[in-house]
């Protein structure tokens, strides 16, 4: 699986990340209640300055925005529809401008940094008794069994297939997360072996 | 074990007797016995090893991969003991290295890199020095450069080398092998074993194929949870390989 | 949390994430709310794994898209969908795998599995998320409070759906090995 990151070295690469996360957050918060379609268009164009500043391959990714476009389309076009296109343009404008400065952030940022700038948040969870470590742990191995599991899936609905000629059917879906509940065991206990959390754990 | 003297790169000749197994790898158990799902799987069980190669072979369900997984500690005894390296298992894990028949439920991380450096991170060593110490781990191995592969497009052989030297990673002194090469082409077989022989860690290998164990110090036949036989590597081998000849025969004419 | 709470936290996670790969739909009815499969890994993960499990699967699933990973309906994925119009469903995940979790454990004593189920993944799948998800959309694109209520009330039948699916993927899997032993 890819991520969104730019393996392109760029300036903004090196900006702390939690720096970038709370610039993303303040930004956030001081674009949305804004109606004048002036001042969001010259953010926009800020926003494309930062894209142009860390140069073409960053300008490059800005087509992964048509993932976005049936709901924007459909967004402006009820407010085209209601007969109030400049409250559409605005919206439009606000949300474009967000997304493309969330993902300029994602795409100059590793996985490695996000998870410390984002351990602080996580640490609110520990109160309510979710362990962040444990959280960060699970996170890579999603990232690890997302394929297994969807080669896993895949061989099952082939294997329908050769004998019944059909296309997988519903039926598969229970087998499926069966088998997943026992690979969650198996998953324990390669963790366990590899001598994960050995003081905490007993038997 | 410091980076800069990988203790795995042993020079690639068979090493028998003149090296001695490491004493941290001795297993011995004592009176074990263990149900699973309501079955007996052992009842009573004894054994002493200290062989540097111990091969452990038998049908499927005959105990040998509950008896790894007693050796590893993954499953506790529910009466008698277990020991590895004189210390109680249920007490003090041993620090064994535990490859398993499938590598895609084993490896826990996306990347080679990450991989490679949990079993030090997991034992309390900082990323830094984890990371360097797999970098310099994957280099000896010949897989320089392979830190920022991902897992998912490695081949079978490729990921049980993974496996391999990310369970070699903090340096054990026992490996317990459970069928490691049961989806892995001829030539991976041999490349595979013929690392481990090279390795001066005790090996305690579960195997339907015979021939790996060939030159294996000992031989442990399990049946039904109790050795049938014990000894020398060929002729337990050849005293299974008889009896499960006899047996089919004696099926067909009945 | 055991490590065997971890394996299953991380498979939940990963089978929302899975459920991503269904297209996800769109229809002008909805104001820009896209239909997709992923609400019910969150329904699913609060009753087969339990309540509070089940949220931290959704944590870590919302973990590994803020990440950068692709993992959500029609391959989005990175801190760009915390601040578009549908950040708010995406929040509201944890919350609906735990009420979820909670009504399914509540209600499953009072009456069969199959109904709680049902009854769990729509409050839970349906009410919990549109509750909290809609208004934030609203807010963010200047739709008005009219405007909410036709898409909720667009969204009633993909959520009905939702929910009886998921109750008849709890019913197959509780065939298959009793659910709530784990």
């Amino acid at each position: 699986m890819i991520s969104g990151y730019l393996s392109q070295e760029t300036w903004l690469h090196r900006v702390p990340a939690g720096s970038k996360l709370i610039g993303l957050g303040v930004t956030t918060m001081l674009v949305f209640p804004v109606q004048d379609w002036r001042i969001l268009v010259a953010g926009l164009v800020a926003v494309l300055a930062l894209y142009a500043s860390a140069g073409w391959p960053a300008v490059r990714r800005m087509g992964f925005l048509k993932a976005f476009l049936p709901m924007l389309a459909i967004v402006f076009g009820l407010h085209v529809f209601t007969g109030d296109w400049v409250a559409g343009a605005n919206t439009i404008l606000r949300l474009v401008m967000m997304i493309l400065l969330a993902d300029l952030v994602s795409m100059t940022t590793t996985m490695q940094q996000m998870m410390n700038a984002l351990m602080p948040v996580l640490r609110l969870l520990r109160p309510i008794g979710i362990n962040p470590e444990k959280v960060a742990l699970a996170v890579s191995l999603v990232i690890r069994f997302v394929p297994v599991l969807g080669a896993n899936w895949q061989a099952r609905s082939e294997a329908w297939r050769a004998r019944t000629g059909r296309k997988p059917s519903w039926r598969l879906i229970g087998p499926f997360l069966v088998e997943t509940l026992r690979m969650a065991d198996q998953v324990a206990e390669a963790l366990d072996a590899r001598g994960f959390a050995r003081s905490t754990q007993k038997g | 074990m410091p980076s800069g003297q990988p203790g795995y790169q042993v020079p690639m000749v068979k090493v028998v007797d003149s090296c001695a197994a490491r004493p941290g790898g001795h297993v011995v158990f004592e009176g074990v016995a263990l149900s699973r799902g309501g079955r007996p799987v052992f009842d009573g069980l004894s054994l002493t090893l200290e062989e540097r190669r111990i091969g452990l072979i038998g049908n499927n369900g005959s105990g040998k991969s509950t008896l790894l997984r007693l050796i590893a500690g993954l499953v506790q005894p529910d009466a008698g003991q277990v020991r590895v390296g004189g210390a109680d298992v249920a007490r003090e894990r041993p620090n064994t290295g535990f490859l398993f028949q499938n590598p895609d439920h084993q490896i826990l991380f996306p990347t080679v890199g990450e991989e490679v450096a949990f079993g030090l991170t997991a034992r309390g060593i900082d990323q830094k020095t984890a990371d360097a110490r797999s970098e310099a781990l994957l280099a000896s191995n010949g897989c320089a450069g392979w830190e920022k592969r991902a897992v998912h497009e490695l081949s079978e052989g490729q990921k049980q080398l993974v496996c391999l030297i990310a369970v070699l990673s903090p340096d054990p002194d026992l490996l317990l092998l459970d069928e490691p090469f049961s989806s892995l082409d001829l030539p991976t077989r041999y490349d595979l074993s013929h690392r481990l022989d090279a390795l001066d860690q005790t090996i305690i290998m579960a195997s339907h194929d015979l021939e790996l164990l060939a030159d294996f110090d000992r031989v442990l036949w399990l049946e039904a949870g109790r050795v049938r036989g014990d000894g020398p590597a060929d002729s337990v081998i050849g005293a299974y390989r008889a009896h499960v000849r006899a047996g089919l025969d004696k099926a067909r004419s009945a | 949390m055991g490590l065997r709470d971890i394996g299953l936290i991380l498979f939940f996670a990963a089978i929302i994430a899975l459920l991503g790969l269904v297209p996800p739909l769109h229809h002008p009815m909805l104001g820009g709310v896209p239909v997709t499969a992923q609400g019910m890994g969150v329904t699913l993960a609060g009753i087969l794994i339990g309540s509070r499990k089940g949220a931290v699967a959704a944590i870590v699933f919302l973990v590994a898209v803020a990440f950068g990973f692709p993992l959500l309906a029609g391959g989005r994925g990175g801190l760009s969908v915390f601040t578009g119009p549908t950040a708010g469903f995406l929040f509201a995940f944890p919350l609906a795998a735990f009420i979820t979790g909670v009504l399914f454990q509540s209600l499953s004593w009072r009456m069969g599995g199959f109904l709680a189920a049902f009854l769990a993944a729509f409050v839970g799948g349906y009410v919990v998320l549109n509750l909290i998800g809609i208004p934030v959309m609203a807010w963010l694109t200047d739709k008005t409070v009219r405007q909410a209520v036709e898409i909720a009330a667009g969204l009633l039948p993909g959520g009905l759906i939702k929910a009886l699916g998921t109750a008849i993927i709890v019913y197959l899997v509780a065939g298959l090995e009793p659910v709530g032993r784990r």
